[in-house]
Formats: C-alpha cells, sequence, structure tokens
C-alpha cells in the first residue's frame, strides 16, 4: 500500500517536473523565436505570409516539443521527437515549394533559391531523426536489460 | 549508445545554431544593401552604334560579402524583337565595400531600321526586361526582375515635304526649293545631312541637293533643300528620292512622289 502511494507520488513528481521543463523549453523556443522575428520584420513587409508561415512552424514545433517532455521516461517520447523532425522536412520542404521561393511584389518578380539551405536544413533533421531513432532502440534495449535483472 | 547519441545531439545542436544564425544574418543583411542608379549617359561607340551608359553605385553594409552579382537588360519592341541585351557582372562585392559598374548596352539603329522605317517616323512602345541577380553571403542565389516599357520616340516623326517652289534661276535651269520639317522626338540630337534626288515621270534623274541638319531632341525642324533642275527635264509629275545621313545610322532612298 504504502509502495503504491510512493509511487504514485513519484510519478505525479516526475510528471510536475516535466511539465515545468516543457513550459520552461516552450517558453525559450519562443522568446528565441521572438528575438529572431524582429531581424525578418523587415522582410515580412515584402513577402506577404511570411509571418504566418513562421508562426505555424513554431506553434507546431513548441506543440511538438511540450508534448514530447510530457511523455519523457517513455518510448513516446522518441516517437514525439522522431515526428518534430519529420515535421521540419516536411513543412519546409512543401512551404518553400521545393527551394524555389517565388513571389510577386509591385510588377518585381523575386526568386529566392533556398535548395542549399534546405537541403542542409534536411540533413540535420534527418540527423535528429536518427537520434531519435537511436535513443528509441536504445531506451527500448536498457527497458529489456533493466526488466530481466 | 548514450555517448554516441549525446555527440550527435551536441552536434545536431551545433550545426542548428549556425545554420539559423547564418540564415537570419544573411537576410537580414540584404536589407542593407544600397544601390544607387546615377544619370544614364549616351554616347557614340567607334562602330557607330548608340551607347547607353548606366552608372550603378552598390553600397554593400550587409555582413557578408555579395557573389555573382549580374545586371542585365534586355530591350525589345512591341512583337518580342530583341533590339539590344547588356549584362554586366561583378564576381564578389566585399562587405563593408562601395562598388560602382557602368551597365553598358548598344544599340545599332542601322540594324533596327532594317527591320521596319517605323522607328525613324513613328513614336512607339519599348518594352524592357530588366534583372538583378546575386548571391547573398556567396550562398544563396536571389533574383529580381521586372517588366517595364519605354516611350520610343521618332528622330523623323510627321516628316513632310512641303510645297515645293520653283523660281527661274538662269534660261536654261530652275532653282527648285524643296522643304523640309519634321519632330526629333528622339532622346538624342539629330546631326546629320538630308538628300534629295529628283526624278521626272519617266524616271530621268533631273536635279539632286543635300543641305545639313541639326536638330535637338525633342524640337521641331524646318529647313529646306535647294535643287538646280534643268527646264528642258522638267515634267508636272515625278519622285524625290530622299535619304539620311546621320552618325546614328543611314536611311533612304525614301520614295516621295510629286505633282
Amino acid at each position: 500500500m504504502a509502495d503504491a502511494n510512493n509511487d504514485s507520488k513519484k510519478r505525479i513528481r516526475n510528471f510536475t517536473f516535466n511539465a515545468l521543463k516543457a513550459v520552461v523549453k516552450g517558453f525559450l523556443v519562443y522568446a528565441i523565436y521572438f528575438v529572431l522575428w524582429m531581424f525578418l520584420a523587415p522582410i515580412s513587409e515584402i513577402v506577404p505570409g511570411l509571418q504566418q508561415m513562421v508562426e505555424t512552424f513554431v506553434i507546431v514545433y513548441i506543440i511538438l516539443m511540450i508534448v514530447g517532455e510530457l511523455t519523457s521516461g517513455t518510448v513516446f517520447q522518441h516517437f514525439f521527437n522522431a515526428a518534430k523532425a519529420l515535421f521540419v522536412i516536411g513543412y519546409l520542404i512543401l512551404s518553400l515549394k521545393g527551394g524555389i521561393f517565388g513571389l510577386t511584389f509591385k510588377n518585381v518578380s523575386l526568386i529566392v533559391d533556398l535548395r542549399l539551405f534546405l537541403i542542409i536544413v534536411t540533413l540535420l533533421s534527418l540527423l535528429g531523426l536518427t537520434k531519435s531513432v537511436l535513443q528509441a532502440i536504445n531506451y527500448m534495449n536498457e527497458k529489456t536489460e533493466y526488466t530481466r535483472i | 549508445m548514450r555517448i554516441p547519441i549525446r555527440m550527435i545531439g551536441i552536434a545536431t545542436t551545433f550545426f542548428w545554431i549556425f545554420l539559423i544564425a547564418f540564415f537570419i544574418t544573411a537576410v537580414y543583411s540584404a536589407k542593407d544593401l544600397q544601390f544607387d542608379f546615377g544619370d544614364p549617359k549616351m554616347g557614340l561607340t567607334a562602330d557607330n552604334k548608340v551607347l547607353f551608359s548606366l552608372p550603378i553605385t552598390i553600397v554593400n553594409k550587409g555582413y557578408y560579402n555579395i557573389g555573382a552579382f549580374n545586371i542585365t537588360t534586355e530591350i525589345s519592341d512591341e512583337e518580342g524583337f530583341t533590339i539590344t541585351r547588356g549584362s554586366t557582372f561583378v564576381r564578389v562585392i566585399n562587405k563593408n565595400d562601395v562598388v560602382t559598374i557602368n551597365h553598358n548596352m548598344t544599340i545599332d539603329l542601322n540594324d533596327l531600321l532594317q527591320k521596319g522605317q517605323n522607328y525613324l517616323f513613328n513614336d512607339t512602345e519599348l518594352k524592357i526586361y530588366e534583372a538583378v541577380g546575386m548571391r547573398i553571403a556567396e550562398v544563396i542565389p536571389v533574383q529580381a526582375s521586372t517588366n517595364l516599357s519605354l516611350p520610343w520616340g521618332a528622330p523623323l516623326y510627321n516628316f513632310v515635304l512641303g510645297e515645293i517652289e520653283y523660281v527661274a534661276h538662269n534660261y536654261t535651269h530652275l532653282r527648285v526649293v524643296v522643304p523640309i520639317s519634321f519632330e526629333n522626338h528622339a532622346f538624342f540630337d539629330l546631326v546629320g545631312s538630308i538628300q534629295i534626288r529628283m526624278f521626272n515621270s519617266t524616271n530621268v534623274l533631273v536635279g539632286e541637293g543635300q543641305t545639313n541638319i541639326e536638330a535637338i531632341h525633342n524640337s521641331l525642324y524646318n529647313g529646306y533643300v535647294e535643287l538646280y533642275v534643268a527646264i528642258t527635264g522638267m515634267t508636272e509629275t515625278g519622285h524625290f528620292e530622299v535619304s539620311f545621313l546621320t552618325p546614328f545610322f543611314n536611311y533612304g532612298p525614301m520614295v516621295i512622289n510629286y505633282g
């Protein structure tokens, strides 16, 4: 009875800690976005929809990060981390239209070739995906070993 | 396995920070790029082509060098025929550097007139395609392009021969005065000569004369050409052959009937 009570308390403590960690992380990411956006703000006047595009990205990224943190200590954490990496790849490919970003502003057509940037982002996200897969394998491995002992 | 995973995590974080910082500063740098267009100059090349020269000053106050700066201008007529194309390339514009380049284009008016005499006598519109390309931070290719229209002013707009005046010169010849008038709508001053040859109704050359012209741009020119014609060769009808000789173009003979 006492063990079950302790276990329950431990779980609540862990969850609270994870939730706190998630909130801090989310706040930090939003603060970074807020600072970096000041640099990009002049460009957003020329590029319609840029703010919305970046905001959507940041919101989904923060949500995935928070959910990942809340599920910390379980295998789902790694699933959400992998989802985060895949989301970065998918969202950037779709929103940047394959890397060739074009827009028209007052009879001036602007084309920005972001393919190199996209390739690097994709490679980094794949590295993140690899990390998550390895973490999931490691987690399952350690859990199995722990169960055996 | 924890150590390799941690190493991957550290490397990924480092590269992410580097990439985001680089991208943000590169985009922010583009804001500090200034272009100043000077007054366009016009001249004549050794092979008698009209030379346009547009001085462009590029001030790079950004954090990175600008690579492969390229400006291209293409002028075409309303039907899409390319009249001229000019391109200027600068390999690198270093950060905190000021570079002045001359964007040159040449137009061969003789080539233009071979397509049609419309450009000499009628005002029209020319299409301009302007493209500026560069590599921000020597890595991110950016190109801006636009289409403009430019009014073309005809150098011999409304060219007409006036009422011919016949004056007795001596017992055998007449002095024929042919008034000429036109408006120079072109962007250049027209200096040269007009040559007129007079043919009678049987296509026999009866006289010729020429006059020097000097018509500054956007002005009306009135002048005349004197011809001395044998009375015996004169007929009531016939035609003139008018030729234009200028440093920019030679045109003619243009046939204008009289009588």
